[in-house]
């Protein structure tokens, strides 16, 4: 009972540090004037402005009685009907030249922070795959007896981890990307997926050397290869064990993500700079694109954790 | 000794002069020669560091020698061309540690070599999987995994996991030695029906009423040398023959 009512005291002082943090937070912008501007960031995550819609050649105009817009072409072309328009800019019988502004539609689409954030989701994705796909073959190249698989994981690993992601970036985007014609997307795959690889390396490394060597020789005795030994005995093993490290890689990946811009595609960051600069509401922007990078982590963390339950209820 | 088998007479392992030296130089099996024959239970005794373990992994080659010979079952095991893969699922092998598969289930377990590296349908490794699980005793716990079992039963499922290949030979290193007393019992029982259907079976145990009652030959190894290697009767009965045998026994019993 008491124990209870003492946490009870904890929680609510974590409460009100978060409210005095808060509360700090916005006084410390006051102090600037600076003045909030949520909505200015709204039109970057849902895009509501109306489509132009225009003409593409000269034609005259008829609307009927609902309202429908039918352009017919004076060079023949097939006539164009327009039954969405919210805004109509033509009246009943007008001649249009080519390029006029007809009428507007509605439209939702997502806005720049979105697409951002999509380019940022994808380029994780794709770099996540290829990191495990890279980091598997390097660990098991690593644990090889044979000098030459070693010695290149050795010198892969050490390479990568030796040097900083952003210059990794730029020679792979500069000298590979010239070399081999990439474009900046593939680029950005590439360096992300190569650097993180090494990391997974070396946690999946630790991970099979964590099994017990009895594991292997059972699996040898009964007459199984080593790859199959590795494949079906080992290696489930030392994934599971190696989740939590694991997930710790793979949402610095999704960080690391944001050094991309550097090479001009527009992923989350970026997108924030661009809408930065548009809006100037900086530091909502700035919080906005935190608060998603949040939304991909944590939801990559969570989905580890649900992966990691499913796993333990085996032993 | 009543229950000793007739075996046929043909040689099933054969070794020749081997001789095992670690990479760290530890001399660890000096020119141990010796045949098991089909169908013959030979029990393994010595001091510990002697080389039982060592001996025993080169039957399999989880240890390689480092010269001598080894035959098994008419194949030149460092014959240019043998498939010790093939070799070794003809060679069923108990651990002291049991060494089950911690992810898989008990009849997963059974079935994954069978599945794996043999050609058989599932239907039929599933139906082999629980035949071999009931026949030690297992036959409630096939679901289940190898954490929520006793010493015993896991390594009940390690003999039926090693049964599953059909192997005509079993090498079992200490198989009771990490099993509570009161498990021993049970693992000895599977084995002995094992032996009494005629499997060929090396075993290194400190279980002397086992290789008394079992045994058809008993070997004695000392520094990494095969001392004696003798029927059970000579070996717990004529003792005064060998000193050295004579101060292991009396130690350890
Ligand atoms: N992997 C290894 N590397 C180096 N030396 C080893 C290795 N395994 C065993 N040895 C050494 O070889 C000798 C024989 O060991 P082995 O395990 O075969 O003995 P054992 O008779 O099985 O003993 P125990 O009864 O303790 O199991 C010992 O001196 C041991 O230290
Ligand atoms: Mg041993």
């Amino acid at each position: 009972m008491n124990e209870k009512s003492n946490k009870l005291k904890w929680h609510l002082l974590f409460i009100f540090t978060i409210g005095l943090l808060a509360a700090g937070i916005y006084s410390a912008s006051q102090s600037i004037n600076y003045k909030w501007q949520w909505h200015l960031v709204w039109p970057y995550i849902v895009d509501t402005a109306p489509i132009d819609i225009i003409a593409q050649s000269d034609a005259s105009a008829a609307i009927n009685a609902e309202g429908e817009i039918t352009l017919t072409y004076d060079n023949g072309d097939p006539d164009t009907i327009i039954t969405n328009a919210s805004e109509v800019l033509v009246y009943d019988g007008d001649l249009i030249f080519e390029g006029d502004l007809v009428a507007r539609s509605e439209s939702i689409k997502s806005g720049l922070l979105i697409d951002g954030l999509y380019m940022t989701l994808k380029i994780s994705v794709i770099s996540l795959f290829f990191s495990i796909v890279i980091g598997l073959m390097t660990a098991l190249m690593r644990i090889s007896d044979n000098p030459f698989s070693k010695n290149l994981s050795i010198l892969y690993i050490e390479v990568i981890r030796g040097t900083p992601l952003l210059v990794q970036i730029f020679i792979v985007y500069f000298f590979l990307g010239t070399i081999f014609d990439l474009d900046r997307f593939t680029a950005g795959v590439v360096a992300l997926s190569v650097f993180t690889g090494a990391y997974v390396a070396e946690i999946l490394r630790s991970g099979i050397q964590s099994i017990s060597a009895g594991q292997m020789e059972a699996a040898r005795s009964l007459g199984m290869t080593y790859p199959k030994a590795m494949m079906y005995v080992i290696l489930p093993q030392a994934f599971k064990r190696t989740l939590p490290p694991m997930a710790g890689q793979l949402i610095n990946l999704i960080k690391d993500s944001s050094l991309v811009s550097v090479i001009s595609i527009t992923d989350l960051t970026k997108a924030g700079r661009e809408v930065v600069s548009g809006s100037f509401a900086t530091f909502e922007v700035w919080f906005t694109v935190a608060a998603l990078y949040l939304l991909l982590t944590s939801t990559l963390s969570w989905a580890i954790q649900r992966i990691e339950k499913r796993l333990a209820t085996n032993d | 000794m009543t229950n000793k088998k007739k075996y046929e007479g043909n040689d099933m392992i054969v070794t020749v002069d081997v001789d095992k030296i670690y990479p760290n130089g530890c001399h660890a099996l000096k020119k141990v020669t010796t045949n098991i024959q089909r169908g013959e239970v030979v029990v393994i005794i010595g001091p510990s560091g002697s080389g039982k373990s060592t001996y025993l992994r080169t039957l399999n080659q989880l240890e390689t020698i480092t010269s001598g010979e080894i035959i098994v079952d008419g194949v030149k095991m460092y014959g240019g061309e043998t498939n010790i893969n093939k070799l070794r699922e003809n060679i069923g092998m108990v651990f002291q540690s049991f060494n089950l598969f911690p992810h898989l289930s008990v009849k997963e377990n059974v079935m994954l070599a069978p599945l794996k590296v043999t050609g058989r349908s599932k239907a039929e490794v599933i139906l082999e999987a629980e035949a071999l699980l009931t026949r030690v005793g297992l036959a409630e716990k096939m679901d289940i995994y190898p954490s929520h079992l006793s010493g015993g039963q896991q390594q009940r499922v390690a003999i039926a996991r090693a049964l599953a290949m059909k192997p005509d030979m079993m090498l079992f290193d200490e198989p009771t030695s990490a099993l509570d007393p009161e498990m021993v019992g049970e693992v000895l029982d599977v084995m002995k029906s094992l032996a009494a259907e005629g499997m060929t079976m090396v075993v290194v145990t400190h279980e002397m009423g086992f290789a008394n009652e079992v045994a058809d030959r008993v070997i004695f190894m000392e520094d990494g040398a095969l001392l004696v290697d003798d029927i059970p009767e000579n070996i717990f009965g004529k003792v005064a023959n060998h000193p050295r045998l004579q101060k292991f026994l009396s130690n350890i019993l």
